[in-house]
């Protein structure tokens, strides 16, 4: 009854022989061998690495505080003492975009993880009992309905209307990304769960006697993660972009708070008028994040499909799959 | 006769998914701090005309009798006006929607026109070199904020070069636009002949079309991609090649088994560039229906805001619709 | 050479080259439009930031409206002109008190051929002007400025502020004498009787073509004035198309001659650079409303003038003396002196604005500034506040409006000089819409406003703002001794009286510090070098017919 990882369409880790330490081993040395071969893969590693660092350590790292104005240097092109040139009241860019990823950051993770939590949550029940009869069953159509509604519904102006409701706040952006992504992850998940759920071993686990909740949490979640995962990653790299891009429209983060998108946005005047500096910087680094977001989210793909998987132990070698 | 009756079937759901979309779309909107009355009237109006004002418009009535009233207008084919240009929505739609979709539609022609080939060449590897630059293009692109790429190609080709002419507005300033047949510029300059309106509209589409089409390339790109990998992977395949069938057949048959999936992302894609556009078209102040219900959103002018909310989930709704449909007629294995 | 000026050769350059390629298609299809547009040199396009909402300014006060209503209607009087004293090429209106003149004003009539005051000022007396003739080709009569000022006690828009100032509440008081002939009978005497009659906002309406319009549930002809035009100015509209653009024709039958310009075009083009742009490029002879340092850009720019002069507008913190700590007048007089002005004017505003050193526009009569003592001092602002119990500063927010670009940077200034005194704000941004609902809830701490009392006149403009029952005292200032000489102001003709009085007033005000002074924005028009004839107007708005090459 033990498939193994690398059968086609079967599960990714084999289920009950090794335990979570072993299969974290397992995942480990297979990432560090994907990183040994392909490193792109390790760039977008490197990359997501130094915004966190920048967000954690952004006051260390900056040279100037990042909203102090200083009207006396405004509009300044890059020079030493202003690598990134200053902006319309005088702030330096640099320290504002090191600054920035503090909050886009925070914003996008705690907006993807709510709606990861609650989406995936949600979906499993749903794919879980998507065959049940009854009050289950109408109430696994209610919810797949009223994420079509909510899928139908234009994401900018939701999101805008969101931030807009509940005053410009941290709060009202990370709500407004939570929810706009919360249906993405109940049908992923839900088609997960339904695939697995006609799993020969999840059969067997209940006609066993397994209870459902048993069944969900030991071999149907594990099992649903991967591509979870690889879509949260990217999924992040998005969410930045729409906070970027609703402080762009003026419904973001309030100033003089630094931020990608509202930094485009102060600077997109200036573009006519020949200082590109001030917006040309922070979309770089907005552009170069979410880049690294998605590499992850590719190694992410990469690891979870066993037929690319078997490519690294192969070229890799000395990397036996203890399942054997 | 399945066909129909599957037909049939999808488009009663319509009618309460609209409904939930309206009912949806109504209570947010409503939330949204503002009073059109005050921000009709401006600062200088006294109380007792805001309240009048009010009362006009039905502001003073509960929720819930507001939003009958305004399910029966819209039954009735009555979406309101906007107190921001005094027109009924649907004529402001009329006109706004197509400047949209024309976008959008030539955006997505370019995008399919540079992910396609590139997605192809990534997925069977034959030249490493553009292999490379099509998985490093199909990252990057999904990256770039779709605005911040429309005001760099801007100062490119505008600020430095002065290759482009001015980069607002879908048609030169002295330009009077076509007379309106289908509501894009091009074909209907096309139909009426008239060359100068036909040249400048084009002009005037090529920073956000390049803007549109460079960054939905990814998306579409990596779904190619995906989905010829799979299918040049799979069993099928594999049995062509046994059977010495020419590489180039082998591709031709894959390339048909991965079309559901493009066909899939192009129309995720279209059903969400009627609503996401809206960036590149306020840097290009193009006039579209993304503008139009943001400046809705922005302003508490709730009309525009639900009308195109209605409107472009009508058409997403439609669009997967047609996608199904035509899934149904490529892929045999779903008729049974 | 600046960075500027290289890209400005370059894309000329590139442009004179670019002609002889013809590549197709592609390149811009705006070549023939420059060379027609020199031709056509009685046709003058305006960029502007959005075409007009509803054409009956009764109910519309945005820029768009009142730039059409000055093309479209006509008052009864108007201002002479004189010309500006430091920008030769702008001619202005002449509101200074004259007491050689009658009513100490330098008027010119424009429908009313004859004007008088009654000597104990309760009544005006306007003799019309013969066979002037609406678009409509309807007579001008008394029945047509009857009709317009009955129209105001009715519609409960702007009206009741208009009629209000003189004390008008009904259609009695306005009385038709003669075929040509209309008088106002206010019941005590009022200095702004004739200078209403010039204000932008009361026009005369052609009533029988409105007449003709109206129905029982629209009986002031309201739908139809939203787009159209029935009236006696030199323009009518001949398309409206919201969000694209408006185009006006002028009437060669117009009283005082057909104006210059034949056709306006007035473009909407929300972004200013690209109505920047579209200057520069030559496809636009205006482009209205740009940011300052677009302003500065153009001043370099070739075929280009811009025109900047002191204006009516003035833009100001509201301290709501309502809400804690601005209820203490040290307190705001702290927050004045600790207001970085001087940064504001240079890196804001790039020079194109005046310090505020007082309560009414600095142009308007009986304007004083010897009450002006908020230059910036960080010291003295420390001081103030120790003496009012706030020795460790404290917290409040303030608001701005998101659709002004230059709110968020004073803002910004604001924030980090009120920090050195231990004032700690949060700055909130607020989406256009909901900005005036702010503004007018009267509950924000210290909110933004921008805005310019339209009569040129110390009365009209503090009881706008200082008066405590005023609709627009967003500030929620109150002081009993300011609102009586303000009414009393108001109730005589005597200029000596009414200097006294409104010197006064501002001593008061200034004293009471209710708001957070900034500065004077000067009204700038970017124009094309051979476009002449701009005039400035306290109601801040173009009137095309003054323009000509």
């Amino acid at each position: 009854m033990a498939l193994s990882p690398n059968q086609p369409g079967g599960p990714i880790w084999s289920t009950g022989r090794r335990g979570a330490g072993g299969r974290a081993r397992f995942a480990l040395r297979y990432f560090i061998q994907l990183l040994r071969t392909h490193p792109v893969y390790a760039g977008g590693y490197v990359i997501v690495a130094v915004v966190a660092i920048f967000a954690l350590a952004a006051p260390l790292v900056a040279p100037y505080s990042p909203i102090t104005a200083d009207p006396s240097v405004y509009l300044l092109p890059p020079s030493f003492s202003h690598l990134f040139g200053t902006d319309v009241t005088g702030m330096d860019v640099l320290s504002r975009v090191i600054f920035a990823p503090r909050i886009d950051l925070a914003i996008a993770l705690v907006g993807t993880g709510l709606s990861a939590a609650i989406g995936t949550f949600l979906g499993a029940l749903v794919g879980y009992h998507q065959d049940a009869r009854g009050v289950p069953r109408f109430l696994s159509g209610f919810v797949m309905r009223s994420a079509d509604v909510l899928q139908a519904f234009p994401v900018f102006v939701f999101a805008i209307a969101l931030v807009a409701v509940f005053g410009q706040s941290i709060a009202s952006v990370v709500f407004a990304i939570a929810f706009v992504n919360i249906p993405i992850y109940l049908r992923l998940m839900r088609s997960q769960v339904m695939n697995i759920r006609r799993m020969r071993y999840v059969e067997a686990a209940y006609v066993s006697g397994m209870p459902d909740s048993y069944i969900i949490r030991r071999h149907v979640v594990p099992n649903a993660i991967a591509p979870v995962l690889a879509q949260l990653s990217v999924n992040i790299g998005w969410s930045i972009l729409l906070t970027a891009g609703l402080s762009f429209v003026g419904a973001g983060v309030r100033a003089p708070t630094p931020e990608w998108g509202s930094m485009i946005a102060t600077g997109f005047p200036n573009i006519m008028t020949g200082q590109w500096w001030p917006s040309l910087f922070p979309g770089l680094a907005l552009a170069v994040t979410v880049y690294g977001f998605g590499i992850i989210g590719a190694s992410i793909e990469f690891m979870a499909d066993p037929r690319r998987r078997r490519t690294l132990a192969n070229a890799g070698g000395p990397i036996r799959d203890p399942g054997e | 006769m399945g066909t129909l009756r599957y037909i049939g079937g999808r488009l009663l759901f319509l009618v309460p998914q609209i409904f939930g979309i309206v009912l949806v779309g109504f209570l947010l909107v409503k939330a949204v701090p503002g009073d059109p009355a005050t921000l009709m009237l401006g600062p200088m109006a006294t109380p007792d005309s805001i309240a009048k004002l009010r009362g006009e418009l039905g502001l003073d009535k509960p929720l819930p009798v507001q939003f009958i009233i305004y399910i029966n207008r819209i039954a009735h084919g009555d979406f309101g006006t906007s107190w921001q240009t005094t027109q009924p929505v649907v004529e402001d739609l009329a006109v706004r929607f197509p400047a949209t979709l024309e976008l959008v539609s030539f955006g997505l022609l370019v995008a399919l026109a540079i992910g396609i080939p590139l997605g192809i060449v990534s997925a069977t590897r034959r030249h490493r070199v553009l292999a490379r630059i099509g998985d490093f293009y199909g990252l990057v692109a999904g990256a770039l904020p779709d605005f911040w790429l429309a005001l760099i190609l801007i100062y490119v080709f505008y600020s430095l070069l002065g290759w482009m002419s001015s980069p607002i507005g879908r048609i030169d300033v002295m330009l009077l636009p076509p007379r309106t047949i289908t509501g894009f510029y091009t074909i209907d300059s096309l139909v009426e002949g008239n060359w100068p309106a036909f040249r400048s509209s084009l002009a005037h589409l090529v920073l956000p079309v390049l803007t549109l089409g460079l960054v939905n390339a990814g998306p579409i790109l990596k779904t190619t991609q995906s989905a010829m990998e799979r299918m040049l992977q799979a069993d099928f395949s594999l049995y062509a090649r046994l059977c010495g069938l020419p590489e180039k057949l082998v591709m031709r048959h894959a390339l048909r088994n991965a079309l559901p999936s493009i066909v899939t992302i192009v129309s995720v894609l279209y059903g969400f560039l009627i609503g996401g556009a809206v960036l590149v078209e306020i840097v290009f102040s193009w006039g579209g229906a993304g503008q139009y219900a943001v400046q809705g959103v922005l302003n508490a002018d709730f009309n525009p805001v639900l009308g195109f909310v209605i409107f472009s989930a009508l058409f997403s709704l439609i669009v997967y619709l047609v996608v199904d449909l035509v899934y149904l007629a490529i892929d045999p294995r779903i008729r049974q | 050479m600046t960075e500027r000026d290289r890209l400005n050769v370059t894309r000329r350059t590139v442009l004179e080259g670019a002609a002889a390629v013809a590549a197709g298609g592609v390149l811009p299809a705006s070549f023939p439009s420059i060379a027609a547009a020199a031709e056509e040199t009685h046709t003058m396009v305006i960029a502007a930031p959005a075409t007009p909402q509803s054409l009956d300014h009764e109910f519309d006060v945005s820029l768009g409206t009142i730039d059409s209503v000055g093309g479209l209607y006509d008052n009864l009087l108007e201002y002479e002109k004189v010309h500006d004293p430091k920008d030769p090429e702008a001619l202005r209106e002449d509101i200074s008190v004259h007491t050689d003149r009658p009513y100490n004003l330098a008027l010119k009539g424009k429908l009313a051929e004859k004007w008088e005051v009654s000597p104990d000022g309760t009544v005006g007396r306007f003799t019309l002007r013969q066979g002037v003739k609406s678009n409509w080709a309807n007579e001008l009569t008394a029945d047509d400025v009857k009709w317009t000022w009955d129209r105001k006690l009715h519609l409960n828009g702007l009206g009741p502020f208009q009629t209000g100032v003189l004390g008008i509440t009904k259609e009695e008081q306005i009385q038709v004498d003669g075929r040509y002939v209309i008088s106002f009978h206010v019941p005590k005497p009022n200095p702004l009787l004739l200078k209403q009659m010039v204000n932008l906002s009361n026009p005369v309406y052609d009533a029988t073509k409105c007449k003709q319009v109206s129905s029982s549930d629209d009986p002031w002809a309201h739908k139809f004035l939203e787009n159209n035009t029935a009236g006696f100015g030199p323009y009518v509209v001949s398309q409206l198309t919201r969000g694209q653009q408006a185009v006006f024709k002028a009437r060669a039958d117009y009283y005082r001659g057909k104006p210059y310009m034949d056709t306006v075009i007035f473009k909407e083009v929300p972004t200013s650079a690209s109505r920047l742009s579209l200057l520069q490029g030559g496809s636009v002879d205006i482009a209205q409303f740009l940011q300052p340092l677009e302003y500065i850009t153009l001043t370099k720019a070739s075929g280009v003038k811009v025109d900047a002069v002191p204006a009516s507008f003035a833009i100001w913190i509201e301290l709501n003396a309502k809400i804690k700590p601005f209820d203490n007048v040290k307190v705001r007089q702290a927050m004045n002196y600790a207001l970085p002005r001087d940064d504001v004017l240079k890196a804001v505003y790039h020079g194109l604005a005046d310090k505020q050193t007082g309560c009414i526009p600095i142009i308007y009569p009986n304007f004083t500034d010897k009450f002006w003592t908020y230059d910036t001092n960080l010291d003295k602002a420390k001081a103030l506040l120790t003496e009012a119990g706030f020795k460790d500063g404290f917290k409040s927010t303030l608001s701005y409006n998101a659709g002004d670009p230059v709110q968020e940077p004073i803002a910004i200034l604001y924030q980090t000089s009120l920090r050195k005194i231990g004032v700690e704000i949060t700055l909130n941004k607020v989406p256009a819409a909901t900005f005036y609902d702010f503004v007018t809830k009267r509950e924000q701490p210290m909110i933004f406003y921008l805005d310019s009392p339209w009569v040129p006149d110390p009365g009209y403009s503090t009881q706008l703002y200082f008066n405590s029952k005023s609709y627009v005292d967003y500030s929620n200032y109150v002081n009993p001794e300011v609102d009586d000489l303000i009414k009393s102001g108001l109730e005589t003709l005597d200029p000596k009286v009414r200097d006294e009085t409104y010197t006064r007033v501002q001593q008061l005000v200034m004293g009471d510090a209710p708001w957070g002074f900034i500065v004077w924005p000067r009204y700038v028009l970017a124009r094309r070098a051979n476009l002449e004839g701009f005039t400035y107007y306290t109601s801040n708005n173009l009137r095309f017919q003054d323009f000509h090459r």
